[in-house]
């Protein structure tokens, strides 16, 4: 392939060029998802820093174990099905992005509607998740008596269980780590944050594609650097899910 | 890249260099396209250097002050109560209020002056020009980058007179303290507005560095390889690296700061009582924040260090007319200084109860980066070796810089065992070690290069008298305020107090504090002397009469006296060779637009 | 398609064979599918066998961490194209992320390592949040936080 014995000839570092064969934009783009990268990091860092330094952390499977419609009993069934729409609506924006390639307006604002429909079906999924975990009622056995208690910045309801006490046929817990809340909603609401400017961001491109700016410009490149952010909110999600969810 | 250009009176545009975005069109730039919103990076860099000297005016001046009082701790100052008010009735501090100056004093200096005032400024100037391209790769956000810096400082200065004064929880801010409004007046208010400058601080870092990297990387002229830059272009490009990597992790501390201190969450909170009140907090760690912090602080003093260290070498080797000693030793200490700087962070930490396995890990890190360190003052002496040296106020700076890191970083190794911190850790003998290798030192390197840059950026000479006036007070000055800290430290003497009656062992010191009082206000005037000479230069200055008046070998010496916004007038020049042939073949210096010639001899 | 804005891009490839990119995607959303429900099941797995904090519970977490970074390699390399770039561009993307090893490391330790402090040294902190409590004594002090 002729372009391919380009490649390999080329003095990449003489000047004049870009090393990496990549316009600034993009490789901006790319140095910016770095520096997230450390901000999430420096996020699910701590978290495992504070979770390290506790005796009792709260269980996954117990905290996240409803769905719309089901009451308890269904662990990690609601998240997964967040997980998979994050994944598809990536999908749908490798499309977009592909489609930009070749030029194709029509491909282009199809796959970015479907984007967008998925990110906002996540925001849904993850309003109506805080909003279970914030209104629940747990039974809490505080100073001696039992406290209804719902998952927010400054309480827990996922302590330890206390054998042998029921309240109302549920069990009884103890308070939990607080830090747990805090943890819990500073980062995925920092997560929903990217996912709703990625939505944003997005929505934009989508008018801009249709009023044919890409089109007059000859390239879809922007397409492709907000596709860059898109995945990386995907990314992200992939460490969300697995630190809170998982283990 | 295209190189059609269009002259106008007065300026040079572009024609849609690189900037896919918007097409060729010429519009009669305004004043305030040209000074205020403007996208040129020497006007933004300029931007930088005015507001980061206004900013080192104010933290100066607040240490002058709390000098004041700590040489003198008895007497009154009328003028203290003129500037502060109620925070210094009868002419004295008060002790909160000392704390808010000190954290000022900080903030300011290392994020304000020495970070957005040094790196910004050079980095603006000199990227595009010693590269060879006609403006940054993406000039909208690097209007947008100082911007923001402008907002920050805005909103730390504001911080300034609200009446429960700025932030005063050290320029660490460590919770606890910094979390609870309620244990402080300088955890009120003006504590959030220091989280939300910082935040707006770290945008602006993040645009200017990301900016600095894709321009290195994309915009360098035909046949500026990597190891064609100048050295100046080296260093930033790991200043960049080192500030895009590490200022989100500072950024994730503070908005788990605001979190605690506004939502109630337990981050950093644990097990606390203020004023008899117990706290529903629990859980949190304090011990964390100072990890995020440092996570970004240590590298955030190599930040500082690095543009200096990039100019100095720059500097020394056009002044002593020789190359520079040992060019590929220069950029691999570069490299593994920033690479450590990322590794050390909890040195920083080491009497907070950090496990102690991990604790001499990070001090075998720690003392590994005097390798470098030392590799670099070699080569900075063995290049001034022999050298047919021209003793300009740059140069002067430049050696000044020199001595200082090495007076600096050889205290740092004392610091840096985790025993002998046990002891020294919080007292006045850091506060000696790291105004001297990180802050002093850092400013020489700013000042040489803005006695040796100042023709470029405004076409005249700063006046040389007083800038021989200015080098020999200010580190006869910065010695003699920060030499004998180290002893008071030694003995014992912590830093962050205001007063230190109570110890009768420290009356010892009594005399000394008042000498460093007096020098220090000797040499803040002396800076405010180097500042009139900046503004009366800019418009009255001596006029620049040829192209290259150090007889440099680097790009910006090649572009016009005042160069328009677009650098070069015609074609971007060629690069050929890398910037230090000096003194090779009997000649005294080849720019680097010559092409090799035949009977050349190898560098 | 032609990209005649930029010059600093000296190769542009980007005549994609339509149906093998397609194929390609597809396939990559298939393993993306496959290993998020492998890690559930795992997940679902520790829960219903309800294992001890021990070494097996531990290499079950293991396991589900190499298995999320796969994904992440999936997501990168593919669906970013980082894979396609040139060599020297991978490496300036994954040497920083190597900083993470330590960051990683050390906050962890300094975690546990606070843990066993108070512990040892703060025997209300270990009563109050030490799992199995003996039930009758919690319910006779009221008032288990002075």
């Amino acid at each position: 392939m002729s372009t391919q014995a380009t490649v390999h000839q080329t003095k990449w570092w003489s000047g004049g060029k870009s090393p990496f064969n990549l316009e600034y934009g993009k490789l901006m783009m790319w140095y910016f998802l770095m520096s997230d990268a450390f901000t999430f990091g420096a996020f699910l860092i701590s978290y495992g820093s504070i979770r390290f330094s506790q005796n009792y952390w709260p269980n996954p499977n117990v905290v996240f174990d409803s769905a719309p419609g089901i009451h308890g009993g269904a662990p990690l069934f609601f998240v997964s099905i967040m997980t998979f729409i994050l994944i598809v609506s990536s999908v749908t924006m490798v499309l977009a992005v592909h489609e930009g390639h070749k030029g194709n307006r029509q491909g282009v604002i199809k796959w970015l509607a479907w984007t967008i429909v998925g990110g906002l079906a996540f925001l849904s999924c993850q309003a109506w998740e805080w909003h279970h975990l914030i209104t629940g009622e747990h039974a809490v056995l505080v100073n001696g008596q039992v406290e209804l208690w719902g998952q927010n910045m400054s309480h827990n309801p996922w302590g330890p269980v206390v054998e042998g006490v029921t309240y109302h046929g549920h069990h009884v817990t103890t308070p939990g780590p607080v830090a747990f809340g805090g943890y819990f909603f500073g980062i995925t609401g920092f997560h929903g944050f990217h996912v709703f400017s990625g939505v944003i961001i997005n929505i934009i491109m989508l008018v801009m594609a249709q009023k044919g700016v890409f089109d007059r410009r000859g390239h879809y490149l922007m397409i492709e650097k907000a596709g860059l952010y898109w995945h990386f909110v995907d990314l992200v999600w992939v460490f969300v899910f697995l630190c809170f969810y998982l283990i | 890249m295209s190189d059609a250009m269009s002259v106008h009176p007065e300026v040079v545009t572009t024609h849609d260099v690189h900037h896919d975005e918007h097409h060729v069109h010429h519009h009669k730039e305004t004043f305030i396209t040209k000074y205020v919103f403007s996208q040129d990076h020497k006007t933004i860099g300029k931007q930088f250097l005015i507001t980061g000297i206004i900013w080192a005016i104010i933290g100066g001046l607040f240490s002058v002050l709390f000098r004041l009082q700590l040489g003198y701790p008895d007497q009154h100052f009328q003028i203290l109560e003129t500037v502060f008010g109620k925070w210094a009735e009868g002419g004295q501090i008060k002790p909160e209020f000392y704390y808010a100056l000190v954290t000022m004093h900080g903030t300011v200096l290392v994020f304000f002056v020495l970070t957005a005032g040094l790196s910004g400024t050079f980095a603006n100037i000199l990227i595009p020009l010693q590269l060879g391209a006609r403006d940054m790769a993406s000039p909208f956000l690097n209007m947008l980058s100082y911007w923001f810096f402008f907002l920050a400082s805005v909103i730390m200065l504001s911080s300034l007179f609200i009446s429960t004064g700025p932030a005063a929880s050290g320029w660490t801010v460590y919770p606890p303290l910094s979390a609870l409004g309620q244990a402080s007046e300088g955890s009120k208010l003006g504590m959030d507005m220091w989280l939300v400058s910082m935040a707006m601080f770290i945008v602006s870092s993040l645009l200017g560095g990301l900016n600095y990297i894709s321009t290195i990387l994309n915009m360098r002229t035909k046949g500026m390889s990597m190891t064609r830059m100048p050295l100046t272009i080296w260093a930033m490009f790991f200043t960049a690296v080192l500030g895009v990597l590490s200022f989100p992790v500072l950024l994730s501390g503070a908005i788990l700061l605001l979190f605690d201190r506004n939502l109630g969450t337990s981050f950093y909170l644990s097990d606390i009582v203020v004023n008899g009140q117990i706290l529903p907090n629990e859980g949190g760690s304090a011990i964390l924040f100072q990890h995020l912090f440092w996570f970004l602080g240590h590298p955030e003093v190599y930040i500082i260090l690095l543009p200096a260290m990039g100019m100095v070498s720059e500097i020394l080797s056009v002044n002593s007319r020789k190359p520079i000693f040992g060019y590929m030793a220069m950029l691999g200490s570069l490299f593994a200084i920033c690479i450590l700087a990322f590794l050390v962070w909890a040195h920083h930490m080491f009497v907070t109860g950090l496990n102690p396995l991990l604790g001499s890990i990070f001090v075998l890190l720690t003392l590994l980066i005097a390798v470098p360190s030392a590799i670099k003052v070699f080569n900075w002496l063995t290049t001034l070796w022999r050298g047919n040296i021209r003793f300009t106020p740059a140069t002067l700076f430049a050696i000044g810089f020199v001595s200082l890191f090495i007076s600096g970083g050889l205290t740092g190794i004392f610091l840096g065992n985790s025993t002998i911190d046990i002891h020294l850790h919080d007292t006045m003998f850091v506060v000696a070690h790291f105004h001297i290798v990180m802050g002093v030192a850092s400013f020489f390197g700013m000042l040489a290069g803005v006695y040796h840059w100042f023709p470029k950026m405004f076409g005249r000479y700063l006046n040389s008298t007083l800038g021989y006036i200015h080098f020999w007070v200010t580190i006869i000055g910065a010695y003699l305020i920060f030499w004998p800290m180290h002893y008071q430290g030694l003995a014992g003497m912590p830093r962050r107090y205001l007063d230190k009656s109570s110890w009768v062992s420290f009356t010892q010191f009594g005399e000394l504090d008042k000498m460093i009082t007096v020098v220090s206000i000797i040499v803040f005037a002396v800076q405010l002397m180097f500042v009139f000479n900046f503004f009366y230069s800019i418009f009255k200055g001596r006029k620049v009469t040829t192209q290259n008046p150090w007889g440099a070998n680097t790009l910006e010496w090649t572009t016009p006296i005042r160069p328009g916004h677009g650098n070069w007038e015609g074609e971007i020049p060629e690069v050929h060779r890398w910037p230090y042939d000096y003194g090779k073949d009997g000649r005294e210096f080849i720019p680097q637009t010559e092409p090799i010639g035949e009977n050349e001899s190898k560098h | 398609m032609q990209h005649p804005a930029f010059e600093e891009v000296t190769v542009h490839h980007h005549q994609t064979d339509d149906k093998s990119f397609k194929k390609k995607i597809i396939k990559t959303t298939v393993i993306l599918s496959i290993i998020t429900i492998v890690e559930l099941g795992l997940g679902l797995l520790m829960y219903a066998l309800d294992l001890p904090d021990d070494l097996r519970r531990l290499m079950l977490k293991g396991v589900i961490i190499i298995l999320s970074l796969a994904k992440a390699y999936f997501i990168v390399s593919i669906f970013m194209h980082l894979g396609d770039e040139i060599r020297n561009m991978i490496l300036t993307i994954v040497i920083p992320l190597l900083l993470f090893i330590w960051f990683i490391l050390a906050f962890i330790i300094d975690g546990n390592s606070y843990k066993n402090l108070r512990n040892k040294y703060d025997k209300h902190f270990q009563e109050r949040t030490m799992e199995k409590k003996d039930v009758k004594e919690l319910l006779k002090k009221p008032g288990g936080k002075e």
